[in-house]
């Protein structure tokens, strides 16, 4: 019917999540998706392996870096 | 089951997953449903092998833009009614069912975000209708459940939370009531198309078997 396999837009959004309260968060995966309301949707079927205690999911544009690995501190 | 056929078919590789995803959920959901509902004290339908299901899952849907409406308008439509249930006076009912509307949310999340992106106004308005079949006239037994208390909600409220989850006013649909059916909910004839109704009955799964051993 013509649709189109794509969004026009997307944003990419890293998925966290932990088991137990006593475990940091820890990044599972990521999703792409045209809002949040989808990314959210997406994380949660998508990252299923689990019974997760606690998910939440950034859009990666939010997240400020200071340094990568092989990257210099200063 | 229509889910799950567009598990490999869906404009994306996360919508693939999500189709699995809440074709599963809803697998769950119709097991605990069947061996619930009877708190209601309803009487049981009879057991002649033919399924109430909503004209909408008749037939394969062959277009996305079908997907995105049964997944916006009539999934919302049955957790509404869930969420009546839940919020009704049948202990039973009211401590099983919350787990589910946890999950509808993210169903509804996914139809309303894709609702907004394919032009789907043909499927949803006959998602539409249907919902309202399914929910039924007023002063039925719908009502008459609510007077009860069984269920938290009547026709009406039922209908206007549908507008709000969905977001916009229903279309204006004359709805035949009189060719209504009351136990399957529906005012159009038919069922299931046989080769689904083969893997909901497990024979397709049979004729696979090994007959001996």
């Amino acid at each position: 019917m013509g649709y189109s396999r794509v969004h026009a837009s997307v944003r990419e959004y890293d998925v966290f999540a932990r088991k137990a309260r006593v475990e940091p968060l820890r990044q599972v995966g990521s999703v792409v998706a045209p809002d949040d309301d989808l990314a959210m949707a997406y994380a949660r079927a998508t990252y299923d392996e689990e019974r997760w205690v606690e998910m939440m999911i950034v859009p990666r544009d939010a997240v400020i870096r200071l340094w990568g690995p092989g990257e210099s501190e200063t | 089951m229509r889910y799950a056929e567009w598990c490999i078919a869906a404009p994306s590789l996360e919508a693939d997953i999500a189709a699995a995803a809440m074709g599963l959920d809803d697998i769950g959901h119709s097991r605990v449903l069947y061996g619930s509902l009877r708190e209601l004290g309803t009487p049981d339908g009879s057991d002649d092998g033919g399924y109430g299901n909503v004209p909408y899952l008749d037939r394969p849907w062959t277009d996305w833009t079908e997907f995105v409406a049964a997944n916006a308008v009539l999934d919302s439509a049955f957790s509404i009614v869930i969420e009546a249930l839940a919020n009704g006076n049948v202990e039973v009912l009211r401590s099983r069912l919350r787990k589910m509307l946890q999950e509808e949310r993210y169903h509804y999340l996914h139809g309303r975000s894709w609702m907004h992106e394919a032009k789907a106004d043909a499927a949803i308005e006959r998602a539409w209708r249907e919902s309202l079949e399914w929910i039924g006239p007023e002063q039925a037994d719908v009502d008459q459940l609510n007077a009860e208390g069984k269920l938290a909600y009547g026709v009406r409220d039922l209908r206007r939370m549908l507008e709000e989850r969905v977001g916009g006013k229903s279309p204006q649909l004359a709805i035949e009531w009189k060719a209504w059916d009351p136990v399957r909910r529906r005012t159009a004839p038919g069922g299931i198309d046989p080769a689904t109704l083969e893997m909901l009955q497990g024979l397709a799964e049979k004729r696979y078997m090994p007959t001996s051993g």
